[in-house]
């Protein structure tokens, strides 16, 4: 959706797939800029158990080193299993730089309209590939000379979609979502994203049993917060499922398991269409704040979206930990907002040109001067916002 | 007028080395409340922001240049009346 404008537009990446066997189609170039993405979904694609992974390099324009490393990682990777990766296709440009590289001399050259391309071998060739990579050394290693037909491309791979809804970065991410969800809004005892697939309602992610039984008390019943949310984009807070008159069929087997509390249920869209929920479940009553609410349906809308659209490594745990470290620094600043408006009578617009005008002044991050002033409170002494060196 | 801001604001994106889904991180992180959507508008001069969303993503862009050893290259919106004041490197 984010992808639809700008410079970078010329970059993009399908996935898809036939059996065991995924084909990951790359288009435009592959620098140092785009290469994370690439990497990310090659990550999650092995990750999700694909042994064979197919390199379609046939709208490739161009590779750069960073392109090479990610090759030679999902080869290491898939090294040892029985599918391993295959290139397919890749342009003039390419085997130019694989065969300067060196990595010529680890690939096995198809002729023409043979399925399996160009394989990447695993072994001592591999290995030799690491001390290649480096761009002062390209020149130096001579590379037998890759012959690789410009293959027409076993064009099987043009019916690939736009990262299908099944595929793996996609439940990967939302498998974040859940997590964080959990960890980062208040009341949360439970959590999980149901998508629409395959023409009905299922539960891709969910923290616990009791969540997925939940989830799948409502499709069986046909009705639940769950669904006005995926189905008709609403969003849904219950304050008490006890108290609840809208869903009695799903009340009724919700407390069967002694689930009574607060249920929140936000779309997920697509396109600006429902696509999904993020439900989250309370035991208590009246659980969730509005602030809860927003941070919900701002997370559920937008992260999820960024996840994808940005073709991020969810599978990633730094880059977990890296997500659920921005909402709490988030949380921190609005805290160290508050405790400025009250200190100083001030607005909440004033308060926060204040932290930002203190991080410019002294190149202190501003996450971390709002944890001092937050922290100061805790010790009970004060910090001024003028003082250049915080008390730590 | 806002394409230049745009334009200055997606160089400055560039230059830090930021994609657009870490650069919306980091200023969703610094408390901004738009979609990644309209982030990228505004790097793009398609939406003019509102001067404290110019800022929280200016901030987010200075961050990172201080992080990459620079300093505050990127004006805010006090800054941005004068363009000359805009340009200078504090």
């Amino acid at each position: 959706m984010s992808a639809s404008v700008g410079p970078l537009d010329a970059f993009g990446v399908t996935v898809g797939f036939t059996g065991d066997q995924a084909v990951v189609g790359v288009r435009g170039e592959v620098d140092l800029l785009t290469a994370p993405e690439l990497a990310a979904i090659l990550t999650a694609v092995i990750d999700g158990g694909h042994s064979s992974v197919v390199l379609d390099l046939a709208e490739t324009t161009f590779m750069g080193v960073a392109g090479l490393r990610i090759i030679e990682a999902a080869t290491d990777r898939l090294g040892s299993s029985r599918g391993g990766l295959s290139l397919r296709s890749p342009s003039a440009q390419v085997r130019r730089l694989l065969d300067t590289t060196g990595m010529a001399e680890a690939v096995h050259v198809a002729h023409d309209g043979d399925v399996d391309a160009v394989e990447v071998e695993e072994g001592e060739g591999a290995e030799d590939v690491d001390d290649r990579l480096g761009p002062e050394q390209t020149a130096s290693v001579p590379g037998t000379p890759v012959t690789v037909e410009p293959a027409d491309p076993a064009r099987q791979l043009r019916h690939v979609s736009a990262i299908p809804a099944e595929n793996d970065v996609v439940d990967g991410a939302l498998r974040l979502v859940v997590a964080l969800a959990q960890a980062t809004v208040e009341g949360a005892d439970g959590v999980s994203v149901s998508l629409h697939r395959h023409g009905r309602l299922t539960t891709v992610a969910s923290s616990d049993q009791t969540i997925l039984d939940m989830d799948a008390d409502q499709y069986a019943t046909g009705e639940g917060p769950c669904l006005d949310a995926a189905v008709e984009g609403r969003w849904i807070h219950v304050e008490s499922l006890d108290q609840e008159t809208r869903w009695p069929a799903f009340t009724a087997k919700a407390r069967q398991r002694g689930i009574g509390g607060a249920m929140l249920s936000t779309p997920l869209l697509a396109e600006d269409r429902p696509v999904g929920a993020l439900n989250i479940y309370s035991h208590a009553t009246e659980a969730f704040a509005a602030k809860d609410q927003d941070l919900a349906s701002i997370f559920a809308t937008e992260a999820s979206a960024i996840l994808r659209d940005a073709g991020v490594d969810v599978s990633d745990d730094q880059l977990a930990s890296r997500l659920a470290d921005a909402l709490r620094t988030r949380q921190t600043i609005a805290q160290a907002q508050g405790v400025l408006m009250e200190r100083g009578g001030i607005s909440e617009q004033d308060a926060y040109t204040q932290l930002r005008s203190f991080s410019q002044r002294t190149s202190e991050p501003l996450g971390e001067r709002a944890a001092d002033i937050v922290g100061s409170t805790q010790r009970g002494c004060q910090v001024s916002p003028a003082q250049p060196e915080a008390a730590s | 007028m806002n394409r230049q801001l745009g334009d200055s604001l997606d160089q400055a994106r560039r230059d830090a080395g930021l994609s657009h889904g870490e650069l919306w991180l980091r200023y969703f992180e610094l408390g901004g409340m738009s979609t990644a959507l309209q982030v990228e508008a505004f790097l793009y001069g398609a939406l003019r922001p509102t001067a404290s969303d110019h800022d929280v993503l200016a901030h987010a862009l200075n961050e990172r240049f201080v992080e990459l050893g620079g300093n505050h290259p990127v004006p805010y919106s006090e800054d941005a009346d004068d363009a000359d004041e805009a340009r200078r490197i504090r």
